[in-house]
């Protein structure tokens, strides 16, 4: 490709011509459909993500009878709410939920490569897949957390849980304080990905 | 074990030198055309106009064009002008489209104003 680097004032408005001539011509030849992008992204935009995740901790922080079910059979659980039908098959049936709490904390890792639960967690973060982080999370996971920010008091347990492609694991956070009148959406909006890790603490609302 | 497509191809690029921009648990788009064109790369090759992993090598070896060139004149990075540059390779390597109309693409200076994509609403942010 000649003249590679060459750009016009406005790289933002050429890209995105560029961008829609190219599927307009897409389109027109039949190649793909006129709702082929949407259809493609609307996997990660509401099928499967960490919005799934934070519902699911939300309703166990509420219910403890559903939080009870969720460890004991976590597709099942899941299945009790309502979310996208991504959440059903092959994936969801692979996950499983454990919980903070009760002088244990959870850290999940993949020892092998980067098996995730996608329908409740998202785009894994660039560092799980990295090889220093999968080796100390099992070897030392309390001096691993203290860099993350989460210091696990020594009378509390560390478990680690690894990952594979049978089984994906996903961390249900403890509940944080000052939140018993916060609804369950309010409460959905303060669980990040991190903490369905278990590298992170859910922050309290006026800590957020 | 079964995998999506869309989780296999996101999944392949993490940790690599052409992960895409993620942010708490999804993917980061700034502006409306690099969900677009990221949308374009995944439905082209799920539908079998080319491998994943064909895409991919186009799009490691367009980041290493960028890495490469000299420091004076070298454009700031923006790794969505690195993934229109592989899908246009690959789409004309493997034949999805003419030079001709490769050429029609690259002269697109403004959007289009009467095409399918004109009429959809847009979004500058995604996420």
């Amino acid at each position: 490709m000649t003249q590679l680097f060459q750009y016009e004032d406005d790289r933002e408005v050429s890209s995105a011509a560029k961008v829609r001539a190219l599927e307009a011509l897409l389109i027109e030849k039949g190649v793909i459909g006129s709702d082929a992008v949407d259809a493609v992204l609307q996997h990660f935009e509401t099928v499967a993500g960490p919005f799934n995740g934070a519902k699911i901790v939300a309703r166990a922080w509420v219910d403890p009878a559903f939080k009870q079910r969720l460890v004991e059979d976590t597709p099942k659980a899941i299945a009790e709410l309502d979310l996208s039908a991504g959440m059903a098959g092959a994936e969801g049936e692979h996950m499983a939920a454990v919980a903070n709490g009760d002088g244990v904390h959870n850290l999940i890792i993949c020892t092998l490569c980067s098996c995730y639960p996608w329908p409740v967690l998202g785009l894994p973060p660039y560092w799980y897949k990295d090889p220093v982080f999968r080796a100390r999370g099992v070897r030392e996971p309390r001096a691993v957390l203290r860099e993350f920010g989460v210091e696990v008091p020594a009378e509390t347990a560390v478990k680690v849980w690894d990952s594979s492609a049978q089984i994906r694991w996903f961390v249900v956070p403890e509940r944080p304080a000052n939140t018993d009148r916060l609804s369950e959406q309010e409460l959905a909006a303060l669980v990040t990905p991190e903490s369905m890790m278990g590298v992170a603490l859910v922050a309290s609302p006026a800590a957020a | 074990m079964f995998t999506r497509f869309e989780e296999y191809a996101a999944a392949s690029m993490l940790g690599a030198d052409d992960s895409p921009p993620r942010l708490d648990g999804k993917l980061f788009f700034s502006n409306r055309w690099e969900r677009d064109v990221f949308g374009l790369a995944l439905s082209l090759s799920k539908a079998g106009y080319f491998e994943w992993e064909d895409f991919r090598q186009c799009l490691i070896t367009a980041i290493a064009r960028w890495e490469s060139a000299p420091c004076e004149g070298q454009p700031r990075w923006d790794y969505y002008e690195r993934f229109l540059e592989a899908l246009l390779d690959v789409v004309g390597s493997r034949g999805v489209l003419s030079r001709d109309e490769l050429a029609h693409v690259m002269v697109a200076r403004r959007p289009a104003t009467a095409t399918h994509t004109a009429a959809r609403p847009l979004h500058s942010k995604n996420h």
